[in-house]
């Protein structure tokens, strides 16, 4: 695992907007980066990266199966209790998935260590799935990188066959589209995964969450409806199930037969209480990082060792907010943000690696249950946030 | 024999959101012309059942009666709906319209006033579809006929007999009333859209 400088595109820009990729500078900073890209082994990419992510989705479904059929831990996890009957139907209905990305801090050599699974609203999708992709076929074009240097990205192919399968399978005549208001990059990731029902032959239509109505039909069925009140049947939300449930409509969401992407179960994934479950159902894992929950902590019930960092982390953040690291009795970093007020887990703290200035982590994305790819994250800070810098990469 | 790790089958027009060449007509017109194409049914537009029995053979009036009552109960689950009798008859005239009552309240309808039917002679496999007409000067359906939908068919409501596609006969999504909005997301932006006969763009679907 390689980070090598290489000169950008000179059209990269022009080819942004003719692609539709608005959102490579962000906040007045770069986002996109293709100043460098890092190189990985065929090896590297399929032992350590491919395969231990395909075992660690199937550990987390462990955890879904154990949590859905224990209000102790649903408890734990905060969800509301309204929702626990139908998370667990959901669950074992087997409610078809779209598409999760964990993050793995990774260096090269050795495990992989999952940090958390953002299972419910991941973005970066079009990033990872469309633009890097067409970054290594114009410089293989254009003979800047060797020939047969490969990618590990099949996520566009991927989400076009998922997406068509859960359309046949549910009989879907149309699919909806949403996400909130006034922010580009979760408009362009939803732009992008309307591309790709497209491609897959569905009719698509968008509205924003904030626009989503609630109406009856002609059969008197409640029914959340676009701004055209046409019914909303099938809906893919970028936009997180624990707003949602704890927002107006949520006992709307139990009375509507809306077929949701990503469905109800997924409420236990993007939860970080995952994290000490999976700790706890499968310790030692070489994927793994210690893990536990803040309040056994402080009930006595685990010792942190005092000789190595923890990570202090809400059980429902985004993308590093209200991160705490600690070392013994001391506050080695910190972050602000709005998150925090239901409840903490506690995870062994591990570095991100470092090339030049940079705190690399890796991305691994799934679709439905199959590993379909990875993105490149870059921050200056040890904690990965929403201002950090996308960067491409190859396989040779 | 290399495996590839990496999508194989991107098709980058697919992906433009501006045009990098300006796209020629004629290619646009091709792809209109051949979606144009596929099988059209004959179909005939009755205003009741004793034309629909007088103007086929005797065979068929058991379908007639069968269609006609589909047709109806479909024109009440699809057909437009508004929350005023004048909202309503400002779209099809006075007098055109009834008042539908159910446990989450009443509202309007206009009447059913012709069923379009196809393939009568083959009792499991013929068409059927509820028609509209206005007779609103305000209206872009006066005196022609128009599906749930708002589609409009050419001609006007002396025309009954077309050729019509048989997507025609697909089932219209049931018109659906929205209370309120702005239950999810930060901003709250309660905005109801029903209920004015000055919407351009037809009744929902």
């Amino acid at each position: 695992m390689l980070r090598i400088p290489i000169a950008e595109r000179q059209n990269w820009r022009q080819r942004a907007t003719e692609f539709g990729f608005h959102f490579h500078t962000m906040y007045g900073e770069p986002y996109w980066d293709e100043s460098a890209y890092y190189q990985f082994t065929l090896a590297q990419i399929e032992n350590d990266l491919e395969d231990p992510t395909a075992e660690l989705h199937q550990m987390c479904l462990a955890v879904v199966e154990r949590v859905v059929n224990s209000e102790a831990l649903l408890q734990k996890f905060q969800i509301p209790e309204a929702f626990w009957s139908v998370i667990a139907d959901s669950w074992q209905r087997r409610d078809p998935s779209l598409y999760s990305r964990l993050d793995l801090v990774y260096d090269g050599k050795g495990p992989a260590k999952l940090l958390e699974n953002n299972a419910d609203t991941p973005t970066s999708l079009y990033e990872s799935g469309f633009w890097q992709w067409l970054w290594l076929e114009d410089n293989v074009n254009t003979g800047k990188l060797p020939r047969q240097s490969d990618q590990f990205n099949s996520l566009q192919e991927k989400l076009v066959n998922r997406l068509a399968f859960i359309a046949r399978q549910k009989n879907m005549e149309q699919l909806h589209f949403s996400c909130c208001k006034d922010t580009v990059e979760d408009r362009g990731t939803v732009q992008y995964l309307q591309d790709c029902a497209a491609e897959a032959g569905i009719a698509n239509r968008f509205v924003f969450i904030e626009d989503i109505g609630l109406g009856i039909d002609a059969d008197d069925m409640q029914v959340f409806t676009d701004l055209d009140d046409r019914r909303i049947d099938a809906c893919f939300k970028l936009y997180p199930w624990e707003f949602m449930q704890r927002e107006a409509f949520a006992d709307a969401i139990l009375q509507c037969p809306t077929q949701w992407l990503e469905p109800l179960w997924k409420t236990v994934l993007s939860n970080k209480a995952l994290m000490p479950l999976l700790w706890d159902m499968f310790p030692n894992h070489p994927n793994l990082l210690p893990a536990y929950f803040a309040s056994d902590v402080n009930a006595g019930n685990v010792n942190l060792a005092k000789t190595q960092r923890w990570v202090h982390k809400p059980i429902y953040s985004r993308e590093g907010a209200n991160i705490k690291i600690t070392e013994g009795d001391n506050t080695v970093l910190e972050t602000d943000g709005p998150y925090g007020e239901e409840g903490m887990i506690v995870q062994a703290f591990h570095a991100l690696p470092r090339y030049a200035d940079n705190h690399t982590l890796i991305g691994s994305w799934l679709v439905d249950d199959v590993p379909a790819g990875i993105s490149v994250r870059e921050d200056r800070s040890p904690i990965t946030q929403d201002l950090s810098r996308y960067i491409p990469h190859i396989i040779v | 024999m290399t495996i590839r790790k990496r999508s194989a089958s991107i098709r980058l027009a697919r992906m433009r959101k501006s045009f990098a060449i300006k796209p020629l007509a004629l290619g646009v017109a091709s792809v209109f012309l051949s979606a144009c194409g596929g099988d059209r049914q004959e179909s005939v537009i009755y205003t009741t059942l004793d034309e629909c029995i007088e103007d086929n053979p005797a065979e068929a009036a058991a379908t007639c009666r069968t269609a006609y009552e589909e047709a109806l109960a479909e024109a009440t689950r699809t057909g437009p709906k508004f929350a005023t009798e004048s909202d309503c008859e400002y779209e099809f005239g006075t007098h055109q319209c009834r008042e539908v009552d159910t446990d989450r309240g009443s509202f309007f309808m206009p009447f059913m006033a012709g069923y379009m039917v196809s393939n009568l002679l083959s009792p499991n496999r013929y068409y059927y579809q509820p028609l509209y007409t206005s007779y609103s000067p305000y209206s872009p359906f006066r005196m022609r006929w128009a599906m749930a939908d708002g589609t409009v068919f050419d001609g006007d409501i002396r025309k009954r007999n077309y050729r019509v596609r048989s997507s025609t006969y697909d089932k219209k999504p049931a018109v659906t009333r929205t209370i309120k909005r702005g239950g999810f997301g930060s901003s709250v932006r309660a905005k109801s859209s029903w209920g004015s006969s000055s919407r351009k763009s037809g009744w929902g679907g």
